[in-house]
């Protein structure tokens, strides 16, 4: 009874907390200038330097016409000490034919790091500077803000930063399990 | 606080954990039987090594809520018809990250008829029941669940207030024990599972993962069950089973968690009073 009522409180709370979210979102947080490597979830800015900030419908377009979705959404923590008979199979939903980098997104990169974004673009986009690429992750992410940036800051033209991301997506088409990139292995940061 | 919480469940959404929660409706619902059954696939060769589960024809049955009013605590039901050839049971939530939720194995003293169990769904999913037969073969029964959000739920209550009385046990049967007749017990345990999605709303971090992964029941030197487990399983689980008390009916439960915590009390069955 007692965990009900919290819950509803919770839900209160989080139902108000969610619109003045959206009232926020109007002003946004100021743009860094250079990647951003504070917490990585939180008010990110309402613009991007360089690169152009979409909509869902924007996105949708995008994806149609044959652009490349990036995904930097972060893998769920594994959790400690578990053993073989308790697999670790996390599902990650994501928009159709998105390339999942995990972690895509960190902002103070080491070398190794940069230079593995740098390369696994270059692959994905057959090192063309000019195709699209759609950069995304989930509301409130400055992950998918870096991974933009980091685009623009690699000379791509068309960089599209969709900050709505994968609940934007959801809530207006099919989302769909995506694997993690084989090529990208979270490791190096 | 208000906007602390404010800040904690939008900080959640970013992370995705609870994704579809504002979102999915039925009709853009990714989920197709086909996407469902390749999920199944994948876990059957994870968790049997490739081996196969037959659907049970009757012999086990999951008993679930198809839509559950709090994804943090989803109660489930598995009957066993032929409880004398059971060797094991498997509950398993398809779409968790960790899917296995529990992994029992029964000794002699169980009487494993019913099993009762509290779980975290995490999104719509299907969820498994899997029995091992004593010839070795696996027989199964599922149902859908539409819940979501259950592993990243805040716990409503600061760390500490959720660590406080951690390990306590305790037992309650539903009638008088008495040796060599069937009895079904519920098992309380105290600990708050934290299964490492949950952030903490003050600090905005997450609580690193700490869940129960061993509970061994024993009557004496006879086991009732070995259940390994992970983070599927809810806050404060609580476990209702079967068993056939022994002569002394001295009962010892022994809990287990991920940070190598131990905890054990003795029961003695053939005394207790409610």
């Amino acid at each position: 009874m007692g965990a009900k009522i919290m819950d509803a409180k919770i839900f209160v709370v989080a139902a108000a907390a969610f619109l003045l979210g959206v009232a926020h979102a109007f002003a946004g947080a100021p743009e860094p200038s250079g990647l951003w490597t504070g917490p990585m979830h939180g008010e990110t800015p309402a613009t991007l330097a360089g690169a152009t900030v979409i909509d869902v419908a924007e996105a949708a377009g995008l994806k149609a016409e044959g652009a490349l979705l990036i995904d930097v959404a972060e893998a769920p923590p594994k959790p400690p000490g578990a053993s073989s008979d308790m697999p670790w199979l996390p599902v990650h939903m994501s928009i159709p034919g998105a390339v999942w980098l995990a972690g895509g997104g960190f902002g103070a990169g080491s070398p190794a790091f940069q230079r593995r974004f740098a390369a696994r673009l270059a692959d994905l986009t057959g090192g063309d500077k000019k195709k699209p690429v759609v950069a995304f992750c989930h509301p409130r992410c400055w992950g998918s803000w870096n991974a933009a940036k980091r685009l623009v800051l690699l000379g791509y033209g068309k960089v599209y930063w969709f900050p709505g991301g994968v609940e934007a997506w959801e809530d207006k088409y099919a989302a769909a399990p995506v694997k993690p990139d084989k090529a990208w292995a979270q490791g190096d940061r | 606080m208000t906007t602390r919480l404010a800040t904690a469940f939008l900080g959640l959404c970013a992370l995705g954990f609870i994704a579809p929660a504002f979102a999915q409706s039925a009709e853009n619902s990714p989920d197709s039987p086909a996407a469902r059954e390749s999920r199944w696939q994948e876990l059957e060769k994870a968790i049997f090594h490739g081996r196969t589960a037959t659907p049970s024809s009757g012999v086990v049955t999951l008993e679930a809520p198809n839509r559950a009013e709090d994804a943090a605590l989803v109660p489930m039901t598995v009957t066993l018809k032929s409880a004398d050839k059971v060797k094991a049971l498997w509950l398993i939530i398809d779409d968790n990250p960790m899917p296995v939720a529990a992994h029992i194995v029964f000794g002699p003293a169980a009487d494993p008829r019913e099993m009762k169990f509290r779980v975290r769904v995490n999104d719509f999913t299907n969820v498994h029941a899997v029995a091992q037969l004593q010839n070795g073969a696996l027989v199964s029964d599922a149902a859908f669940v539409k819940a979501s959000g259950g592993c990243s739920a805040p716990m409503g209550q600061s760390e500490a207030d959720a660590l406080e009385g951690i390990g306590e046990i305790r037992l309650k049967l539903a009638g008088p024990a008495q040796p060599g007749v069937p009895v079904e017990a519920k098992l309380m345990l105290r600990h708050p599972n934290f299964n490492g999605m949950q952030m903490n709303q003050l600090t905005r971090l997450y609580t690193p993962a700490r869940y129960i992964d061993k509970v061994t029941v024993r009557d004496g030197d006879t086991i009732v069950f070995d259940m390994n487990s992970g983070i599927s399983l809810a806050a404060n689980p609580v476990l209702s089973f079967g068993l056939v008390p022994r002569s002394l009916g001295r009962l010892t439960v022994e809990v287990s968690d991920s940070s190598n915590t131990h905890w054990r009390k003795d029961f003695d069955i053939l005394r207790m009073t409610d």
